[in-house]
């Protein structure tokens, strides 16, 4: 661990022993120089020295906690705690070389995920040719037949996603997960873009970066667009659980920035299969519902029926297409776990191109040739639950302890539908300015996609996300991880 | 704007004045005990008090021995957990609105409710002797003040700043008017009180709790005569507390917020009005203040509902 700082070395002693063979390093190239793309930083960082750094982090946690900008942390108690987010000063630095495939790999992906979900709910061809296999559709917990054919507003359902990338030992972009029902992160993309600006103005003088500031002006106009009634006359909202939900901020920070009313489900009102806002003089229609609420708390008379999160009658309203709801009800059977696996396949199916970003391996535990292998691996697998996120359910093999091995065991056995393993990927790791220290963390990163049917964008950046802990190989904000701004570089 | 938000922007208001008027009447009773040693007991000292603020059965259950004294008095109006008006319930009933309606509020203000909130759950983990519930009552009071500045400089003025002042508005025209009525209920009966050092300390009581005194003394130069307190505490345009001020007020924020065409408020506010059109002092007393400030509080109430029904409601 690095204790002094020189100011005028090329770099700190001690990193090299922190460095695991097998981790791909961002920053530092095997002979322990800087990558060239990060020597201007490099510069920066050796010119502001100790004090500099110091005296940067600390303005910064001051500016998100003056802001409020805060993220909750579930515990054992319900409300949980809310924490200002943790942000590293330090910017990851992606080339316009390395962003160019992540670009068109996200697109290519988001695209055929997209026509999977309506090949499901309407003509379901994937799983008549058997590319994906009925019973894992059939028997997931995600299908909702209550919206079968219908058309969602614009004809797409995954309008916003984000997908978790990481980067394999030898530094390939891999994807971990796709995150298609209601991710979250943009809006600490965004604070932490602005943090960064604001405390360390010197060093984007010598980059090119390109700017994430507008993605609320962008989401906006693919929400007014997608209003049955016409964009000119949209009534936008953003749709919350609440102040107790762990990305309240982020929704408050959509609304504010859109200029769009932050409504709770007991805001809204169904009648004549239209959704009302209630306000101060009297009802008002609402023709598009950027909804932050899960499909199972969306509508208590199509799911859950003990929710009192969502609005009856909602689903409704949208398949009489009097409402769009975004991201679309359904989408949830193409981010479950266990279809992943079969992502290239399906990309292959509906684009007939071949995946431009691969995915992790991934043994499914229906499969007992698979099962058998994992079960006798545990140590070197990470278990995941196929319908959790957050870092729930989980099991990482490396750190586990026999109890919960056995644990795991158990639970696969008793229901193996539910589980699926991969092979434990040294995430890459980059410095990070911790306590007065640089230290090498593990991270990942989600942009974020914007599908809006003719045309895909995805945002030069997203979020990184740092296992604060060292070590650690789980990045999740909901277990405590930090973040970094993430700079796309322009050619 | 959201019917929800409406409403959390005025409760928080309304939480927050109630607070603010908490202490006031509190502290100032405090602080002038000593002056008031003369033939009033304690408990003729402090009933009054909670019976203003609607204390007194809670009082009762709390302490059933019945005896009175200051350390009690405070710690029910201030701190009590068990006392849903106790200046801290307040505070975070206050801070609770003021989250739910977090967008619609200038972060200036959010940030000093707070503050405000968490220094007083501080402050009244231990319990307070009077010096010190003097101070804490003090820095409410500047802390209430610091946030409708910050609102009045900060805020458009449009719905949600409307609402917030109605509430307010609201909250102080019924303080008012309770003060006035428990104060002078409690002094009347006794002519040969009239002129004493106790009614003028009484009397003075009242115009300090509504910070008023030193206006007044500089208006009335005939000294504190109750016609003279009556005058200046409901009819007097220019004096904030009063009602007549309350009543011109709020109705000017109704003017912002627009009004519902089949809504009932405007209604209300006009009896409001009426009722304090055309009367003096001299004219109150006379058909009994008592009553007079109890068809006030009644049509205040009627007001409160019809505002409700008219924007927070649209479930019915």
């Amino acid at each position: 661990m690095l204790k002094s700082f020189q100011a005028g070395g090329t770099r700190w002693s001690d990193a090299q022993a922190e460095r695991p063979a097998a981790a791909y390093h961002e920053f530092y190239r095997d002979d322990f120089q800087p990558r060239e793309h990060y020597l201007p930083l490099w510069k920066h960082i050796q010119r502001a020295g100790q004090r500099g750094l110091a005296l940067k982090a600390r303005e910064a946690h001051l500016a998100l906690h003056n802001e409020g900008v805060t993220f909750t942390l579930y515990s054992d108690q319900e409300s949980g705690i809310e924490r200002v987010w943790p942000f590293d000063i330090l910017p990851r630095l992606v080339t316009a070389g390395e962003w160019t495939p992540i670009e068109a790999g996200l697109k290519q992906r988001i695209r055929a995920l997209d026509r999977f979900i309506h090949d499901v709910y309407h003509e379901q061809c994937i799983l008549k040719d058997g590319v994906v296999p009925p019973e894992l559709i059939y028997r997931g917990r995600d299908l909702c037949r209550d919206i079968l054919d219908v058309d969602p507003p614009g004809g797409v359902y995954i309008h916003i996603s984000g997908v978790d990338l990481i980067r394999d030992e030898s530094g390939r972009y891999l994807v971990l997960e796709d995150n298609l029902r209601t991710p979250s992160g943009v809006s600490y993309m965004i604070e932490n873009r602005l943090i960064e600006r604001r405390i360390l103005p010197e060093f984007f003088q010598r980059y090119r970066v390109r700017p994430v500031e507008h993605y609320p002006e962008r989401l906006l106009q693919r929400l007014r667009q997608l209003s049955p009634r016409g964009a000119a006359d949209a009534v936008v909202v953003v749709l919350t659980p609440g102040i107790f939900n762990s990305a309240y901020f982020e929704h408050s920070f959509l609304a504010r920035e859109m200029g769009v009313e932050l409504a709770e489900g007991r805001d809204l009102v169904c009648r004549n299969d239209r959704v009302y806002l209630k306000t101060t003089l009297g009802l008002r229609q609402v023709d598009v519902i950027y909804r932050r609420i899960d499909d199972d708390y969306l509508d208590p008379l199509v799911f859950r029926p003990d929710s009192l999160l969502g609005v009856p009658g909602i689903i409704r309203a949208w398949r009489a297409g009097h409402v769009a709801l975004v991201n679309a009800p359904g989408t949830g059977i193409a981010d479950d776990k266990a279809v992943y696996a079969y992502v290239p396949d399906i990309i292959r199916y509906y684009l007939g191109e071949e995946p431009i970003l691969p995915s992790v391996p991934t043994y499914q535990m229906t499969d007992p040739q698979d099962r058998d292998y994992v079960l006798d691996n545990l140590e070197r697998m990470v278990i995941k639950a196929v319908s959790e996120s957050g870092g729930r359910e989980m099991l990482m093999g490396p750190t586990s302890t026999a109890g919960q091995r056995d644990d795991f065991t158990r639970r696969i056995q008793a229901d193996p539908r539910r589980y699926i393993a991969q092979p434990v990927i040294q995430l890459s790791r980059h410095i990070c300015y911790l306590d007065g220290e640089l230290e090498s963390r593990h991270l990942d990163l989600r942009p974020f996609v914007l599908h809006g049917g003719d045309e895909i964008e995805v945002i030069p950046g997203g979020l990184t996300r740092v296992a604060l802990t060292k070590g650690s190989l789980v990045v999740n904000s909901s277990q405590g991880g930090g973040s970094k701004d993430t700079w796309v570089l322009a050619d | 704007m959201l019917s929800r938000i409406a409403e959390s922007l005025y409760w928080m208001a309304r939480h927050l004045e109630r607070a603010d008027n908490t202490a006031r009447v509190l502290d100032i009773n405090v602080v002038h005990r000593l002056a008031a040693e003369e033939g009033l007991t304690e408990e003729g000292q402090w009933l009054p008090l909670l019976t203003i603020l609607g204390a007194d059965d809670r009082y009762a259950e709390t302490y059933p021995d019945g005896r009175v004294s200051v350390q009690r008095v405070i710690r029910l109006l201030t701190q009590a957990e068990t006392n849903p008006g106790s200046i801290l319930n307040c505070l975070r009933l206050a801070r609770e609105n003021a989250r739910a309606a977090r967008d619609r509020i200038s972060t200036p203000v959010w940030e000093t409710i707070d503050a405000l909130c968490r220094t007083a759950e501080a402050r009244l983990k231990a319990t307070l002797p009077p010096w010190q519930a003097a101070e804490f009552h003090a820095f409410v009071h500047r802390e209430v003040a610091t946030v409708y500045g910050l609102a009045q400089g900060t805020m458009m003025r449009g719905e949600a700043h409307s609402f917030t002042r109605f509430g307010a508005l609201q909250e102080r025209a019924d303080m008012t008017a309770r003060i006035l009525d428990v104060r002078y209920h409690l002094l009347l009966p006794d002519p040969s009180l009239v002129g004493s050092p106790l009614d003028y300390y009484q009397w003075g009581v009242l115009l300090k709790s509504l910070s008023g005194f030193d206006a007044y003394r500089r208006l009335y130069q005939a000294g504190v005569r109750p016609v003279d307190v009556i005058d200046f505490v409901i009819l007097n345009p220019d004096f904030p507390r009063s009602l007549v001020y309350c009543v011109s007020r709020l109705e000017r924020s109704l003017e912002r917020i627009g009004q519902r065409p089949e809504g009932e408020v405007g209604a209300c506010l006009e009896r409001l009005r009426a009722h304090l059109a055309g009367v003096g002092a001299a004219d109150i007393m006379a058909q009994g203040l008592h009553e007079y400030l109890d068809a006030f509080l009644t049509a205040l109430l009627e007001l409160s509902d019809a505002l409700t029904r008219d924007y927070f409601n649209h479930d019915v």
